[in-house]
């Protein structure tokens, strides 16, 4: 018995062993069963892409040395209707638009989910939200006092020509990075050479700001000022004043996203500097261009229907 | 006017001077950087800077170039020019002035950016906009001033260089009755109707009466790139795929490929067309497709209408822009222009059109308290607050 019982346990234990190794298959070079989970390539780590994780990544440099930045990029965000986390809502005319102009829910791009307003601008805010639809252009500067200036395609200002729902091309040389916007054609030229021919301080106001640019390392880093207090940051009355100081933060993180990041300083509007922050994405279509959004010519009637003949 | 009776060969001969020493009238060609093919330029709006400053060092110009090797018209320029479109009779069938002439043109052209009627503006523009009862304003309030924005004397005697006589060519039978149904003239006020009796009446019953222009759609940018009488400024960055050209009137922007993708398909149509460039030696030639039906060069024909725009530098201070608009719809032949871009120094500054547009409520405004005054009621309020 003794002997027998030895003998089954070497065979017993040597079938066990080879089968062990017999299930240890080789992954490379194996094709999956039909309807099988196709194992990944070698050397790929295996794992779907997780949202928020990318990993580590060298973007291609320019001839001068710098990041690539050029391309159409775009967000994907619904931040242009309310920065912060809100739900899908009917657009201000349900009755003729349907859901052509229903507006989407979407989570909030700004870090930490409060916007830091001292307690008389967040009144603003709410006074801002209620009269957005108003317009009433007059002959002098308080034709800006109420109403979204988006709904009149003026300039977006920024940072939120970055987060609306329209492409943007970025293109890069040694002396500018130009920032050429879908939306209302609007313009950006971000001065990124040290020429002492253009002045450090915004020599005017303007919408889309006086923004000086450099690189750390791989990332663009860019300084904004001299903004005029008109543009908003968003449908919901989101808003800022001549003070605002934007400084924006460009990070490829794989060769078709940017990690981007503004932080927002306006002592006058708010009570500590904060931040907005979401992915911009490389347009992939084959032959991709801008196309015109030049929206003014769909404003007219808005604008100045008060004073066109009945 | 009188016709100058100069034997051709000393005219030929004062205007071969002319070109000769046209470097020698003009700001100062030296260049504060050279720049080796290949390598990334040094900044090149300080070699213009220093080019638009005063005299020479006699240092020869080296052609700034992008990392391929393509010439470079990065910077600030500007299309300011003081030359009519067309030759004025006067100057028969010279192509190139005389060197008085040209001092002359430019002073015209100086004083007239003033003062419109001015006495001593009478050759700004060949005298198509002389008009001693003027009251326009004085354009240099909202610019540079000529002697501030790089502006060059043209030694040309019209911007048009084809065909040979200087003039655009007789429009075709089919465009004469098209343009008479009423299609609104390129440039100049729409809503402002001509009586041909010494006056004018103001057809303003909408936004859209005031024209392109005026109610703030567009303003500038072309094709071809034409320039207004002030704010003529252009802004070009540059690298090896693509050329931005901004035009400061409107701050307009074209992008332009410098690809072979094909152009964007025929359904797509654009404010600026759609453009690809490409080199021919050290000419940028760039063709735009895909022009608005509403938006036309001199009202050519949507189907028919090709804009080809050439871009040479010739020097630290120049480059030579010319457009060939061929529309055999329109024109009985194809005809070419040169505009100079002068270059000049920046920043250029954002141009707010339609957030700011008071013309449009002041024009419209207008005319309804006219409507009212001429009903015999009281005019109101003309500005709104």
């Amino acid at each position: 018995m003794r002997r027998y019982l030895g003998k089954a346990a070497i065979l017993l234990s040597t079938m066990v062993v080879a089968c062990l190794l017999l299930a240890v298959k080789p992954v490379a070079g194996q094709a999956p069963a039909a309807g099988a989970k196709a194992p990944a390539a070698a050397g790929s780590g295996g794992k779907v892409a997780t949202p928020g994780e990318f990993p580590p990544y060298k973007p291609p440099h320019t001839a001068d040395g710098k990041p690539d930045f050029n391309g159409i990029w775009q967000a994907f965000v619904t931040a242009d209707v309310d920065i912060q986390d809100h739900d899908a809502q009917a657009g201000p005319h349900p009755d003729v638009m349907g859901a052509y102009d229903a507006w989407p829910g979407g989570q909030g791009i700004v870090e930490g989910g409060e916007i830091p307003y001292r307690p008389e601008a967040l009144a603003q805010k709410k006074a801002n939200a209620e009269k957005r639809m108003v317009v009433n252009i007059t002959s002098d500067d308080h034709r800006h006092d109420t109403g979204d200036p988006e709904l009149k395609c003026y300039m977006p200002g920024v940072p939120r020509a970055n987060y609306m729902p329209f492409p943007f091309q970025i293109v890069q040389t040694p002396h500018v990075i130009m920032m050429a916007y879908e939306f209302a054609r609007a313009l950006r030229t971000v001065y990124i050479e040290n020429d002492k021919t253009i002045p450090e301080k915004p020599p005017a106001d303007s919408w889309m700001g006086w923004s000086h640019g450099h690189f750390e390392g791989d990332v663009l880093v860019v300084d904004s000022k001299g903004f005029v207090p008109y543009s908003w940051f968003d449908r919901a009355g989101d808003y800022h004043s001549d003070a605002l100081h934007v400084v924006e933060r460009y990070t490829q993180v794989s060769p078709y996203h940017i990690m981007y990041e503004a932080t927002i300083d306006d002592p006058k509007v708010f009570t500590r500097p904060w931040k907005m922050s979401f992915p911009l994405y490389r347009r992939m279509e084959k032959n991709i261009q801008l196309v015109d959004f030049n929206c003014t010519e769909f404003v007219l009637d808005l604008l100045y229907g008060q004073y066109s003949k009945k | 006017m009188a016709r100058y009776r100069g034997p051709l060969w000393s005219a030929l001969g004062i205007a071969s001077a002319v070109l000769l020493c046209a470097p020698a009238f003009v700001a100062a060609q030296s260049s504060a950087t050279t720049s080796k093919a290949g390598s990334a330029p040094a900044s090149n709006s300080a070699a213009q800077a220093a080019n638009a400053k005063s005299a020479g060092s006699g240092k020869a110009w080296v052609m700034p170039r992008t990392a391929d090797g393509h010439p470079d018209f990065s910077g600030y320029w500007n299309q300011l020019t003081f030359t009519p479109m067309e030759r004025p009779a006067k100057y028969g069938n010279r192509e190139f002035l005389t060197k008085e002439e040209m001092e002359q043109v430019f002073k015209s052209g100086v004083r007239g950016s003033y003062d419109p009627g001015a006495a001593g503006s009478e050759d700004r523009y060949g005298g198509e906009l002389f008009n001693p009862d003027s009251v326009d304003y004085d354009a240099a309030t909202y610019g540079l001033s000529p002697w501030q924005n790089g502006i060059q004397p043209n030694p040309r005697t019209s911007l048009v260089v084809d065909p040979p006589d200087g003039r655009i060519p007789p429009l075709t039978e089919e465009a004469k009755a098209r343009l008479a149904k009423g299609t609104r003239p390129g440039g100049g006020f729409p809503y402002v109707v001509d009586d041909h009796h010494g006056g004018a009446t103001v057809h303003a019953d909408n936004a859209r009466d005031l024209g392109q222009g005026t109610s703030c759609v567009t303003q500038s940018g072309g094709p071809p790139l034409t320039p207004p009488e002030y704010n003529a400024g252009v802004f070009i960055a540059q690298n090896t795929d693509s050329i931005v050209i901004e035009t400061e009137t409107g701050s307009e922007f074209r992008v332009i490929p410098l690809t072979t993708r094909p152009h964007v398909g025929a359904n797509i149509h654009q404010w600026h067309g759609d453009s690809r460039g490409h080199w021919e030696g050290d000419t940028l030639v760039v063709e735009t497709t895909n022009m608005r039906p509403d938006h036309t060069y001199r009202n050519g024909q949507p189907d028919t209408e090709k804009i080809t725009e050439y871009f040479t530098r010739t020097s630290a201070g120049t480059i030579e822009y010319k457009f060939t608009v061929n529309d055999p719809a329109t024109w009985t032949r194809p005809w070419s222009a040169i505009i100079p871009l002068s270059a000049s120094t920046g920043p250029m500054f954002e141009y707010d059109c339609s957030e700011d547009n008071n013309d449009a409520v002041n024009i419209l405004a207008g005319a309804r308290a006219d409507e009212r005054k001429a009903a015999g009621k009281p005019a109101g309020p003309i500005s709104q607050k």
